[in-house]
């Protein structure tokens, strides 16, 4: 987009007002853009930081401490209002209240909503969920989930660990329903994962693994492998899906988000897309979350305004949010040309480094939190790690012992030959490795410490010369 | 007068077990008797696959192991003893003969074991432990050929460059997920996996053999896998484990371990004051080890408590492992499996997958437990010494050539 395109006075419309939409309208006031902005937020409620939702449901935070500041002076917003209906050819977007709003350009951050699983239970004639049945996605949710009753949470990915971790800080008895075989199995290996459902099981969340629920009646819901678990609510974490059904019935192109180019284009140059509802180019999945939907607002209000260099995107972080576990996982492993693994199971502690040309290019960590933010550090920068990376796992450098070779190793297991054996024939006159070997017998057996014989012969030379220096 | 000490089998043990009974019996308070089953005297065994490949019998010979200059030590060779009578303290041998002893010291070894799925007797099966064994082996190769080994261990794909060298094709068939899968964890047994396979080794892993199946003359013409596949060969050789030879026991109302073995205490000594037990017949408080440097501590400890010392008790022996054949690297050492209570795991992998090295640190991260090396094994030596040490420095750094 060259100079001459932008009109700092054009018209913006933006549809939602989550994270992205607020990121961009306090973007493009900072920006100094001239034109009328209008908002239009489906929600009573003004913007908030959805990721904290789980500290709402477990009492930590007050709802209102989630908000957002407040929107740049002269932006109208329009709260409680939905955009039902794009026109573009008149450039109108029309609204739930009977309103019609002209753009010069429409940013549509509509978000996503929850996905629902496919189970045949779940949908009902009347397109409501069954009661008892519940989602997390907006402050409105949370109410409904105060109560003290057992609940149990179906789904296996980060929100699923978060509302499981809230729901047992209220608590709650918790039964978590995953058909994968361990919670965040799209994210982590199977070790880590291990070791995430053991830390789960320790705080008393009941794990069914690899299982669906079948049916759900009488406050029981049932697994597919007969089981019945006890669930006064259910709390479906299954995903959230792109909203994309304003865009699709405008006639924009559409397929799980709405398709926008590098510089957050739909196929219609005049209306864009930002945030959770957007699918920018790349494979599905390769996108997503708050810090992205920020990214994405940041560049899109840069180039409304007239700006050529949208700064570099940063690299795709998951961190949990929950204190009884650390987790995070950074990029992801593919091209890697060395890993570091370390698994500490007896403290539930794992990361898995994966490193190209001596960088991190992926990184696992559960339970390490110094390493967590070294890695996350070096990952950001993209800078070498040390060369010593366990310490760099472990947070500290353990007490090596250094070079010196302790005495009362053994050299020779075959013939039972102790690294102050070695020293009593040098001291007897044995001054070669075959000396050494005709002395002790060491290395006679199946051979495999002739290089440790070697370097315990260079090792009293080094001594003797030191002695005599 | 000396006393007679008799020794039941003339393996690697027992024969380091006399050699060091006569190095520390300075005033010849014993005059030795071996009986060995075997027609030739003890030889090294761990380098049978050298024989296989051809080397000259002489290459596995041991030092010392006629006894041609020792007087005070007779080794009767092909001689098995049926029979121990600890009343008349006699052992009684199949040629009718009967020795008295005033000690008695058992090493009579292991025995491989062969599961009993159908056709495991067959003509054109074989088992791998002496060279009586490699000798049958040797002459029903058939070069370009395949050939099947049952079992995936150490000695499996010692078994397996056997047939390599002697011009078969090898395939190898393991029930467990990888290969070597007692010594290696799975990123180690991915790495030898990957890399037998490039040196023409056909692992079959995670199958189990259902059958050896008969051709029209009566000998093994293919083998049957669990998932159905058939492998065609005439040449099967098991290598599914060994137990050890207790067979003298029940007979002798002496004790065995659980899992077989004579039952010995920390010292290798039997409940019977005057008969011992050392190397893979030996249970030590029960637990039997295939292993032979656990057998060398048992020997010298037995030695030392027949010649008038009090050694100490035997302490966990070192169980390291390393395959140095068909030119692939891999070794174990330690608790390579992490089973020490609040041990953890540092594992590097680098070379496109190709090294891998685990080393198993204790709770403080500082001191080496035990590890596992794949593609390369050049730190090997190295590590193993420092076992239950700490580290002298950062492990990239110790793992050296190795990364
Ligand atoms: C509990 C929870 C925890 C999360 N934790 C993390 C995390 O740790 N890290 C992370 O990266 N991401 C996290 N996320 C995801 C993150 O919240 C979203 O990526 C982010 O909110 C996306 O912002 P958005 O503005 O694109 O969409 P949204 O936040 O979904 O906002 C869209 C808004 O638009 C409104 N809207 C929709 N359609 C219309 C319409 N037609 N007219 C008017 N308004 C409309 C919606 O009501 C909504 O208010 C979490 C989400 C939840 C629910
Ligand atoms: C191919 C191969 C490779 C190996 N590689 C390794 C290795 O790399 N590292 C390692 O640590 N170990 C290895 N082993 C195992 C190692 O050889 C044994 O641990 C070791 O030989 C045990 O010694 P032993 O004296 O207890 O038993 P053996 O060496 O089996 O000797 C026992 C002897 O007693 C005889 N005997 C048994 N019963 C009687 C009786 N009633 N009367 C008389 N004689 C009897 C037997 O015939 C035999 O000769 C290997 C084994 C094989 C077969």
């Amino acid at each position: 987009m060259s100079d001459a395109d932008v009109d700092t006075a054009e018209r913006i419309v933006v549809a939602g007002y989550g994270p992205a939409a607020h990121r961009l309208v306090e973007r493009l006031a900072h920006r100094g853009h001239g034109g009328a902005v209008t908002v239009l937020g489906a929600e009573p409620e003004p913007a908030y930081q959805r990721p904290l939702l789980t500290s709402v449901v477990d009492g930590t935070l007050p709802s209102g401490a989630l908000r957002l500041p407040a929107a740049p002076e002269g932006v109208r917003l329009l709260l409680g209002v939905t955009a039902t209906a794009v026109d573009r050819e008149r450039r109108l977007v029309h609204s739930d209240d009977g309103r019609s709003h002209p753009y010069d350009r429409l940013v549509l951050a509509t978000g996503a909503a929850p996905r629902l699983p496919d189970l045949p239970w779940l949908h009902g004639s009347d397109g409501q969920l069954p009661a008892g049945v519940r989602v997390l996605r907006t402050l409105d949710d949370t109410a409904a989930l105060a109560g003290a009753a057992p609940v149990t949470v179906v789904g296996g990915g980060p929100l699923a660990v978060e509302a499981v971790l809230a729901l047992r800080r209220l608590g709650r008895d918790v039964t978590l329903v995953h058909r994968g075989p361990y919670p965040l199995d799209r994210h982590l290996d199977p070790r880590a994962g291990e070791l995430l459902s053991a830390r789960l099981r320790a705080l008393d969340v009941d794990l069914c693994l690899g299982r669906t629920a079948r049916a759900y009646a009488d406050g029981k819901l049932r697994l597919d492998d007969g089981r019945c678990v006890a669930a006064h609510d259910v709390l479906l974490c299954t995903g959230a899906a792109p909203r994309d059904g304003l865009a699709r019935s405008a006639g924009l192109a559409v397929d799980g988000g709405v398709f926008v180019d590098d510089e957050l284009r739909t196929d219609d140059p005049r209306v864009h897309a930002i945030g959770d509802c957007a699918r920018p180019a790349g494979p599905a999945g390769s996108y997503g979350g708050h810090t992205t939907a920020w990214e994405q607002a940041e560049t899109l209000a840069l180039l409304l305004t007239g700006d050529d260099f949208p700064p570099a995107r940063s690299r795709p972080v998951l961190r949990l949010r929950a204190r009884e576990l650390d987790l995070v996982r950074l990029g992801a492993p593919d091209g890697a040309d060395e890993t570091v693994v370390l698994a500490d199971a007896a403290r539930g502690r794992y990361a898995r480094l994966s490193l190209r040309d001596n960088r991190v290019c992926g990184a696992v960590l559960l339970g390490l939190d110094r390493a967590i933010a070294a890695v996350a550090r070096l990952y950001q920068r993209g800078e070498p790690v040390p060369a010593d990376r366990l310490a760099l796992l472990l947070g500290a450098a353990p007490e090596y012992a250094g070079e010196e070779l302790p005495g009362d190793v053994v050299v020779c297991h075959c013939s039972n030959v102790t690294g102050t054996d070695l020293e009593a024939a040098w001291q007897a006159g044995a001054r070669t490795p075959a000396a050494l070997t005709a002395a002790t017998r060491a290395s006679t057996g199946c051979g495999s410490c002739g290089d440790e014989l070697r370097r315990w012969c260079t090792e009293f030379v080094r001594r003797e010369e030191a002695v005599s220096a | 007068m000396s006393n007679v000490l008799v020794v039941i089998g003339h393996g690697m043990v027992g024969h380091r077990f006399v050699r060091e009974l006569r190095a520390r019996d300075r005033d010849r308070s014993w005059r030795v008797v071996v009986l060995a089953e075997e027609p030739v005297p003890a030889y090294d065994r761990l380098h049978l696959s050298e024989r296989a490949r051809g080397a000259p019998e002489a290459q596995l010979s041991l030092p010392g192991a006629d006894f041609a200059s020792d007087d005070g030590v007779e080794l009767r060779l092909a001689t098995r003893a049926v029979r121990i009578d600890r009343e008349a303290r006699e052992v009684l041998c199949a040629d009718g003969a009967r020795v008295r002893y005033d000690a008695l010291v058992l090493a009579a070894g292991s025995r491989p074991f062969v599961p009993p799925v159908p056709g495991h007797d067959l003509p054109g099966c074989h088992v791998y432990r002496t060279l009586a064994d490699v000798a049958a082996i040797r002459a029903a190769a058939r070069p370009g050929r395949t050939g099947v080994v049952v079992g995936g261990g150490l000695l499996g794909l010692e078994a397996a460059g056997a047939l390599q060298a002697l011009g078969m094709r090898p395939h190898v068939v393991e029930g467990a997920p990888w290969l070597m899968p007692l010594q290696l964890d799975e990123g180690g047994g991915a790495v030898l996996g990957r890399q037998v396979t490039e040196l023409g080794v056909a692992p079959h892993c995670g199958v189990g053999l259902k059958s050896v199946d008969a051709g029209p003359d009566g000998t093994a013409s293919s083998v049957t896998l669990a998932d159905g596949t058939v492998l065609d060969t005439s040449l099967v050789v098991f290598s599914t484990g060994v137990r050890p030879r207790d067979e003298l026991a029940a007979d002798a109302g002496l004790n065995t371990g659980e899992r077989g073995g004579f039952h010995v205490d920390g010292h290798c000594r039997t409940a019977d004051e005057r008969i011992w037990a050392v190397g893979e017949c030996a249970a030590v408080d029960g637990r039997c080890f295939g292993l032979v440097t656990p057998g060398y501590r048992m020997a010298e400890s037995v030695a030392s408590t027949l010649t008038g010392e009090t050694p100490a008790p035997l302490s966990d022996p070192d169980l390291s492992t390393e395959l140095k054949l068909l030119g692939v690297a891999v070794a174990s050492f330690g608790d390579a499996h992490a089973r020490t209570a609040g041990a953890m795991e540092y594992i590097h992998t680098s070379g496109a997958g190709d090294r891998y090295a685990k080393l198993v640190l204790d709770a403080t991260g500082n001191t080496l437990l035990g590890g596992v090396l794949a593609g390369d094994s050049s730190s090997y030596g190295r590590l193993r010494s420092l076992l239950g040490h700490r580290l002298p420095g950062a492990p990239e750094g110790l793992l050296g050539a190795a990364l």
